[in-house]
């Protein structure tokens, strides 16, 4: 099991991307996943700014059980308005 | 009756000492004779529709005759500013106000940076302009006595060469203690996607205010004078504090807009699959302007006047001091995707070199950029050909065109006339008919923002509803794309009054959603403060109605609840509604371009959705339902008399 996870400029430690190869199948297994690689990163995605991408598609709700499989690309994207 | 019967008519009305201690005038000025006469706006209007927005929808509610056209001097053009501008952070802005002549329907553009807490600290708070100066005139506001500069040494200018020379003939400091509101070259002849420019980005965009102010003649207003504090009923900078304290403590405040800016929007827009691409052709592109790519050419940032957020991003290309157009302000998230996806340029650069360019020719990047994009499309159909464009082949992808385009459309040269017109370009017969099938425009106002919301239903709904036109800042209910909050439906419930469908691509309720947004952004144009720090345009937890009823209460001592303003941004709309009518907009003019309707977007997990006519006649009746509006739109009878006997009192 491998899941790619992108981290926007504000939530790295260093490297931009967190390597998850614990089994994960839903986005909240992964994000448990990435409090254990990154401790207090879990808290900080509570955050309303931080959103998912998977395999670039935006996901715009049913967040937590959305599926996880080998080889999928998460980003967490953090999300605003503009005019 | 004419214009000077209609003002003698208000201003016999209209109370002579202000309401409240830190109140200013009303000035009425005629341009053509330069006789000045002032009031102050009544209680009961403050009370009704606040000050900014909402009070200039009253003065241009008494003082149009809608049987002129807007470009005719009669017309008035009324700048406004908050009842809370330069008095509370982030409440830096002002609205101007007219009949449109991009779009026919009334014009309300708002902006910020320093003209409009200026205007205030020089004791107006509102300008009524009318007649045409007898030559190209500047108005120069010195501590609150108004003079008059001849602008023939202006005449001719944009936006960079104007500000230097102004501030080198009149010795003031911007942003110190000298603020400006101008027209370009593009507003001088009439461009219908020029703006007034505010500052060197900062733009009353929407609508066509370059062209109504160009056409009475006036090339700038200057204020001079220095900034002070207001004389209040209660004390209110401990309570600024506070919202201080909440805006930059707003996790989008600080993790984006404070480093960043807007630019941050277009990655999830890309890959939601709903990025307006060639004219919203297709609905996704490149991440070459995701906004980290922008970072390396971004020396800093700036903001308006005494805000804290500073989300003005500068930026500079590197090319040494000799270009121009090297080095600016910019680009916002909208020029991003005006300039990028929607004209098929993937160029970074390019598109931060045409930002610039569109700062100093004075033209509003979102009816320009979509205005072009529109040619484009036309031309990529066979619509029309060289025959139409003098001869230019346009193709997507191309910064070298898009940069001819611009300076054309800015001297109305060649087919540059054609793009002047903007959306009118059917109408001037430019264009055969067949053209507006592919025009993004409602209301006659060209799509303000990239984003394509055949998704995203809540989005679309308030781009058909929008009393300017087209446009997102009016009621977008922008954290319909925060799966956070969709994802919490007791928490959404309570955002907005209660309950409204967890899925963006549902029309279940969200007309609830469309209509708690446009009230509490009414209010925000009122109070003065910047929609980008306003509760629900980007976060639920920046300041609201609650922190403006406080404030209104400690700087004006009127008691207005949350509830009580509330009611007032649902008048302003009201009002606004009622001045369409007047301008002819009917139900059928609440809608969308037919694209949306009939091609479904071709990409990402949303392949296939697109608006569903029934659906959105249904959702649009609901919208009526809890706005207090008739089938055809405006406000309910019993609702229409209290306006109407608010707004045309007779003694106030």
């Amino acid at each position: 099991m491998a899941v790619t996870v992108r981290l926007p400029a504000m939530l790295r430690r260093g490297s931009d991307t967190i390597t998850i190869t614990e089994p994960v199948h839903s986005i909240a297994q992964l994000v448990t996943a990435l409090d254990h690689a990154q401790p207090g990163l879990a808290a900080r995605l509570e955050d309303t700014i931080f959103n998912f991408a998977v395999n670039d598609e935006m996901l715009t709700y049913g967040v937590d059980h959305h599926p996880i499989k080998d080889g999928d690309v998460v980003e967490i994207v953090p999300a605003i308005s503009g005019g | 009756m004419g214009i000077r019967g209609r003002v003698a008519r208000l201003v016999a009305e209209l109370p002579q000492e202000p309401e409240y201690p830190a109140q200013g005038r009303t000035l009425f000025v005629d341009l053509a004779t330069r006789e000045l006469q002032s009031g102050y706006t009544p209680r009961r209007i403050l009370e009704t529709l606040l000050s900014g927005r909402g009070a200039n929808m009253f003065y241009l509610y008494r003082l149009l005759d809608e049987s002129l056209y807007p470009l005719h001097p009669d017309v008035p053009l009324i700048f406004g500013s908050g009842i809370l501008t330069g008095i509370v952070p982030s409440a830096a802005r002002g609205n101007c106000t007219s009949w449109a002549p991009e779009s026919g329907v009334i014009l309300d553009s708002n902006c910020g940076d320093y003209f409009p807490s200026f205007l205030r600290m020089n004791g107006i708070d509102h300008l009524v302009l009318y007649g045409t100066c007898p030559q190209w005139s500047v108005m120069l506001i010195r501590e609150g006595q108004v003079e008059w500069r001849d602008a023939a040494p202006y005449v001719g200018l944009d936006n960079i060469d104007m500000r230097t020379r102004v501030a080198d003939d009149l010795g003031g400091v911007w942003a110190r203690n000298m603020s400006m509101v101008n027209v370009t070259r593009a507003g001088e002849h009439g461009v219908l996607t020029a703006g007034i420019m505010g500052g060197p980005k900062a733009i009353y965009a929407r609508g066509g205010t370059g062209a109504k102010m160009g056409s009475l003649r006036l090339k700038a207003i200057v204020t001079l004078g220095h900034t002070h504090e207001f004389p209040t009923p209660k004390p209110y900078k401990a309570y600024n504090r506070q919202i201080a304290q909440k805006l930059l403590g707003t996790s989008v405040v600080k993790h984006a807009l404070s480093t960043m800016g807007t630019p941050f929007l277009y990655r999830p827009s890309r890959l939601l699959g709903a990025m307006g691409t060639k004219n919203n052709q297709e609905t996704t592109w490149t991440d070459a302007l995701d906004a980290e790519h922008i970072a390396p050419y971004r020396p800093g940032m700036e903001g308006c006047f005494r805000c804290p957020v500073n989300c003005r991003p500068l930026n500079d290309l590197h090319t040494g001091p000799g270009d121009k157009y090297g080095r600016g302000d910019g680009p916002e998230y909208v020029t991003l995707g005006k300039f990028g996806p929607n004209l098929g340029i993937d160029n970074v650069e390019a598109v931060i070199r045409l930002n610039n360019i569109c700062n100093d020719l004075g033209l509003d990047t979102a009816s320009t950029g979509s205005t072009i994009g529109w040619a484009l499309e036309l031309y990529q159909r066979g619509i029309i050909t060289t025959a139409h464009t003098g001869g230019l082949e346009l193709a997507w992808g191309d910064p070298a065109l898009v940069e001819k385009l611009l300076f054309m459309t800015a001297e109305r040269k060649g087919f540059g006339n054609t793009l002047a017109d903007g959306t009118r370009a059917v109408e001037k017969d430019h264009y055969p008919p067949e053209a507006l099938k592919y025009r993004m425009a409602v209301k006659g106002l060209m799509q303000s923002d990239p984003h394509d919301a055949r998704i995203l239903k809540a989005f679309a709904l308030g781009l058909a509803v929008a009393t300017r036109g087209m446009d997102h800042l009016r009621n977008r209910v922008t954290l319909e794309i925060n799966a956070k909050i969709n994802d919490d439906p007791a928490f959404k419930e309570r955002l907005y009054g209660g309950p409204v469908s967890a899925s963006p691509t549902s029309y279940v309720d969200k007309e609830r959603a469309v209509r708690c947004c446009e009230n509490i952004y009414a209010v925000g144009d009122s109070v003065g403060m910047c929609r980008f720090t306003t509760q629900l345009f980007n976060s639920p937890s920046l300041p609201g109605l609650e922190e403006f009823s406080n404030q209104i209460a400690n700087v004006t001592g009127f008691e207005l609840s949350p509830a009580q303003l509330d009611d007032i941004g649902l008048n302003v709309m009201g009002v606004e509604r009622l001045i369409n009518f007047r301008l002819g907009v009917r139900r059928k003019d609440d809608t969308l371009p037919d694209r949306w309707f009939d091609e479904p977007n071709l990409h990402g997990a949303h392949k296939g959705e697109h608006i569903d006519r029934a659906e959105f006649d249904a959702m649009l009746s609901r919208f009526y339902d809890i706005s207090r509006l008739t089938d055809e739109g405006i406000p309910v009878t019993s609702w229409r008399n209290e306006l109407q006997a608010a707004l045309e009192g007779g003694s106030f």
